[in-house]
């Protein structure tokens, strides 16, 4: 996913070191939570230097927006439980601007960064092995799941003959359900695969 | 001589379920040979490969039942087996567990200890050897199904097995990449013990089959005499393969070996 973004369209941000992508984007990300809890005025620095950065590199606005929508639901998800309480309300904006703009952040470097690269630095900071394998791990398998839902959903939508919603979304929850399932002993298999090379 | 590998009674019984999955088998395999485990399914093949490589039984009873090597299989000393079994698993997808072809290949030997420019040249000497030299860079979701699974030799290659256990080597594999699986297999030395459906494959490549059904042993020998008997081959859902039927169109030549 990563890889197939970054050879198209090569921009100074993909050239830049991913140590120094990571150090200034974990830097940011620093800078505008320790904001103050109501809007403020030095929200601007790092939204103005997201803005040069964006302007400069120019991302596929889509694909941005698209990624920026999945993490808006999280975000959103926060802002409605302050809704109640309407004194919240500049809490609230300030969370939503901070937020938006750590998000903003993180995709600029994932969209400029290969993941792989990403792991390779946190590995020489020396995270836990742990930690750093189920990422790993997660990125190796994301494609395999994508195309195993895939492979559900196309089965699944040969054999369907009527049009009805309820039916549409009963079957995505099967194929959700099915998808754990399948992950479950395909993460079994995989332990197996690993324990037969000699993993302990 | 010491067996390759040897099992003397062995039974196992999956959890909950009414009938043993293996049914008191014995059998030897000698250094060196080519062995085809053949059957239906559900007839107990990729348990038993299991059990080779210790992943099975959950729960090891008192006295050994599998000898590898001459070493008994015991929870004491699955380490050395596991580096003496290679275990080839039939969907690549499984074993294929790391973002690169390089990192995959070094998983085993990592965890013996290899590591700088000597894990460099090993993995290199095994990606070479499974035809895909200059591999390394390349991540395992983009190769294609005969790619990922000779990755998947590779590695396990890289962990030096002294015998090697391949469940359905060649299921999925186009005609050209089942042949050229087939050679590269026949060129590895050490002993090989496959689990598989590819008739043409017990054929070309091993000399002794083994045929299970039911988790029992029904019955071992010469592989082309199991395969021309009809009756037990239609017995234990199997058939004559069609070599043995109708000589090959493009001759004995084409063939890796013949009668």
């Amino acid at each position: 996913m990563q890889a197939r973004t970054t050879f198209e369209g090569q921009t100074w941000l993909h050239r830049v070191r991913a140590g120094l992508k990571l150090a200034v984007t974990l830097a940011v990300v620093l800078f505008t939570v320790m904001l103050p809890r109501r809007p403020h005025l030095a929200a601007l620095v790092p939204l103005s230097f997201l803005l040069i950065v964006w302007l400069s590199a120019r991302p596929p606005l889509r694909l941005m927006l698209k990624r920026l929508l999945v993490a808006e639901f999280f975000i959103l998800g926060l802002a409605l439980l302050t809704v109640f309480n309407p004194a919240a309300a500049p809490l609230v904006a300030a969370a939503l601007i901070k937020s938006n703009l750590c998000v903003i952040a993180l995709l600029l470097l994932t969209w400029s960064t290969p993941f792989l690269e990403i792991l390779h630095v946190l590995r020489r900071l020396g995270l836990p092995e742990v930690m750093l394998s189920t990422l790993a791990l997660m990125v190796r398998y994301l494609p395999v799941l994508r195309e195993e839902s895939r492979r559900m959903q196309r089965a699944r939508a040969s054999r369907t003959f009527s049009s009805g919603r309820r039916l549409a979304w009963r079957s995505l929850g099967n194929i959700i359900g099915q998808l754990f399932v399948r992950s479950a002993d395909r993460a079994e298999r995989i332990y197996l695969a690993m324990c037969a090379r000699g993993w302990k | 001589m010491r067996a390759a590998v040897e099992i003397k009674e062995l039974s196992y019984r999956f959890p909950g379920r009414p009938t043993p999955a293996l049914d008191r088998l014995s059998f030897r395999v000698e250094p060196g040979e080519c062995v085809a485990i053949l059957g239906p399914n559900g007839a107990g093949k990729s348990t038993l490969l299991l059990h080779l490589n210790g992943l099975l039984p959950e729960k090891f009873g008192d006295a050994p039942q599998l000898w590898i090597d001459g070493e008994p299989v015991t929870p004491a000393n699955l380490a050395q087996i596991r580096r003496k079994v290679g275990l080839l698993f039939q969907d690549p997808e499984d074993q294929l567990i790391s973002a690169t072809v390089f990192e995959d290949v070094a998983f085993g030997p990592c965890q013996l200890g290899i590591d700088g420019p000597s894990l460099e040249s090993l993995v290199k000497d095994c990606l070479e050897r499974v035809g895909l030299p200059g591999f390394e860079a390349r991540e395992p979701h983009r190769l294609s199904h005969g790619e990922k699974r000779r990755v998947c030799l590779a590695g396990v290659l890289a962990c030096e097995p002294a015998v090697l256990v391949l469940d359905e080597p060649t299921s999925d594999l186009d005609p050209r990449g089942r042949r050229e699986f087939k050679a590269l297999l026949q060129r590895l030395p050490g002993a090989k013990l496959m689990a598989t459906h590819d008739l043409e494959l017990a054929v070309d490549l091993c000399p002794r089959s083994l045929i299970l059904d039911g988790g029992k042993l029904v019955a071992q020998g010469d592989t082309l005499q199991l395969l021309a008997d009809e009756k037990l081959m239609l017995a234990h859902g199997l058939e004559r393969p069609h070599s043995l039927l109708h000589r090959h169109p493009h001759g004995p030549a084409y063939q890796l070996h013949r009668l």
